[in-house]
């Protein structure tokens, strides 16, 4: 087929040509007035603005004691820095992904550079500080900004000791947890009446249920949306990557696959911050480039997800 | 969590490492054991023969010498270099350091038969496990550093280590199953998550052998049992 477009000759013919024009002027910032910003979401209810593009760490950081891997894992760190990239997310249950993290960050003496989420992940409703402490040194962190409830899993009693742990200026913001669409019921039923800063939650231009109830939920109730598996896990990429991107996509301001999904999921106004995962400092590139330039409009969102349904 | 929550989970939720760091770990054990695995390829080769001379001592010499990769090989793969990555590997690690406890265990109380067994079926099925099951990582893998010996990578071990069901007395052998087959259904669903269709022949090998160790074991009447 003549026009089929891999993700790799989307970086090679388009993506990486679009990061190298954007980043000098990006890094030119301090000079000039026409650099092009990165595009930063406010966290509901403060002054603080977090880039729309963050990091998850779901497969790709669990290397266990592969140095070889450690080190290229740091380079896709790198890169994220490099890019502009701050929020980097993590569980306990990922295995050995925060030793890895940690270790990434002690290379590139990026402690002060990030904005360290993780998750309290036990049955243990007692356990919730023994966990933050157990994570806070495995990341070489002080403390996490943010600690969510991961998958609901013993919500109760953790979001309870979260709140006070926030009130002790033990961590900055608190949050709960969902994916692939689970227990979104008992989720909003938390969310109307738990005071959260941060929900984390599945959406993708295919997986799009919490358009209808939990986003405008979270703007009605002033709380930050942490966007997972933006890609469905890869598999978007997998199904569409051999299909052509459709020629309004510039529009949109899509230049590649990664932009096209990542722009429709940070356009919607609810939400805060996508965090794809990646082991390749190629796709991490790909992934920053969607912090840039122009985002889609409603009416482009809208055929954006019509297109993609139509392939 | 409802039935309905675990039945929104696939295989796929479980696994928390993608193929890449799986098969680069049977090319660090490899890198970091070089070049002792030498000493487990001679140790696989030397097995069927031992088995070959119908003597006790040299029969209990091969279960002792199977003992032994079962627990280097849970040790040093699966509890040392799978572990970190993925906990069940960690258990099951642990587990097969158990089984190997459990054929050391055979050996030194009676458990190792001295019945006439089909030696030449033995003997080929043997090294058709040792010699062929090892080159299936490197071919899922690309690299030859990535090769799945005996002794070395659990997949193997178990494979081969399923004929010890035609070595030992019938208590001790069903006693050994268990840990077959639940290795064998666990690294099934793992590599076919991983994709890793090469690799996916060893599990399916193993139960494979497990009928066969059953197949050329003593007929009851002939047990000791």
């Amino acid at each position: 087929m003549a026009n089929q477009i891999t993700r790799r000759k989307f970086l090679i013919s388009s993506g990486l040509a679009g990061i190298a024009l954007k980043a000098p002027m990006l890094f030119a910032n301090t000079s000039g007035s026409t650099a092009l910003s990165p595009i930063m979401r406010r966290i509901p209810g403060t002054d603080e603005s977090i880039p729309a593009i963050g990091m998850g760490t779901w497969i790709t950081f669990n290397v266990g004691g592969d140095e070889q891997l450690i080190t290229q894992r740091t380079e896709v760190l790198k890169t994220f820095f490099e890019l502009g990239g701050t929020v980097v997310d993590g569980s306990p249950m990922y295995g050995s992904a925060a030793d890895v993290m940690g270790e990434a960050l002690n290379a590139l003496d990026g402690h002060d550079r990030i904005f360290a989420a993780t998750k309290i992940w036990t049955g243990d409703e007692s356990a919730t500080r023994a966990e933050a402490a157990r994570s806070s040194r495995r990341w070489g962190v002080d403390r996490f900004d943010l600690l969510q409830v991961h998958n609901l899993l013993g919500w109760q009693g953790h979001l309870e000791t979260l709140k006070q742990m926030k009130a002790n200026g033990e961590v900055r913001y608190i949050g709960i947890t969902t994916s692939h669409g689970r227990r979104h019921r008992e989720f909003a039923q938390i969310m109307e009446r738990e005071p959260l800063d941060f929900v984390q939650l599945t959406y993708n231009v295919l997986d799009r249920e919490v358009e209808d109830r939990l986003l405008p939920l979270a703007q009605e109730r002033g709380i930050g949306v942490i966007v997972n598996r933006p890609f469905q896990g890869g598999s978007l990429f997998r199904r569409f990557q051999s299909e052509p991107l459709p020629d309004w996509a510039g529009e949109a301001g899509a230049g590649n696959w990664a932009e096209f999904f990542l722009k429709y999921i940070i356009s919607h106004p609810a939400v805060t911050c996508a965090i794809p995962a990646t082991s390749k400092v190629e796709h991490m590139k790909e992934n920053m480039g969607a912090m840039y330039g122009a985002l889609p409009d409603a009416s482009q969102r809208q055929r954006m997800a019509g297109y993609v349904r139509s392939l | 969590m409802s039935g309905a929550d675990w039945l929104s989970y696939s295989l796929q939720d479980f696994v928390m490492f993608g193929p890449q760091v799986f098969l680069r770990l049977f090319v660090r054990i490899n890198q970091d054991l070089w070049p002792w695995q030498l000493l487990a390829v001679v140790i696989a080769i030397f097995i069927p023969v031992l088995i070959s001379r119908q003597s006790r001592v040299a029969r209990r010499l091969a279960v002792g010498l199977m003992s032994l990769a079962w627990i280097v090989s849970g040790y040093g793969f699966l509890v040392g270099y799978f572990g970190p990555i993925n906990w069940p590997a960690a258990w099951f690690g642990w587990a097969f350091v158990a089984q190997g406890a459990l054929l050391a265990a055979a050996v030194f109380s009676g458990g190792v038969h001295d019945s006439r067994l089909a030696i030449g079926r033995l003997a080929v099925l043997w090294l058709l496990a040792v010699c062929v099951l090892p080159w299936f990582a490197m071919a899922d893998s690309g690299q030859w550093e990535a090769v799945g010996l005996f002794g070395v990578a659990p997949g193997t071990t178990a494979a081969a280590g399923a004929l010890a069901l035609a070595l030992v007395t019938r208590t001790w052998r069903w006693v050994y199953l268990p840990l077959l087959v639940l290795w064998s259904l666990f690294s099934a669903a793992l590599l076919w998550v991983l994709q890793t269709w090469w690799l996916l022949v060893t599990p399916v090998a193993t139960l494979l052998l497990v009928g066969a160790g059953f197949w050329l074991s003593p007929r009851t009447a002939q047990s000791p049992d």
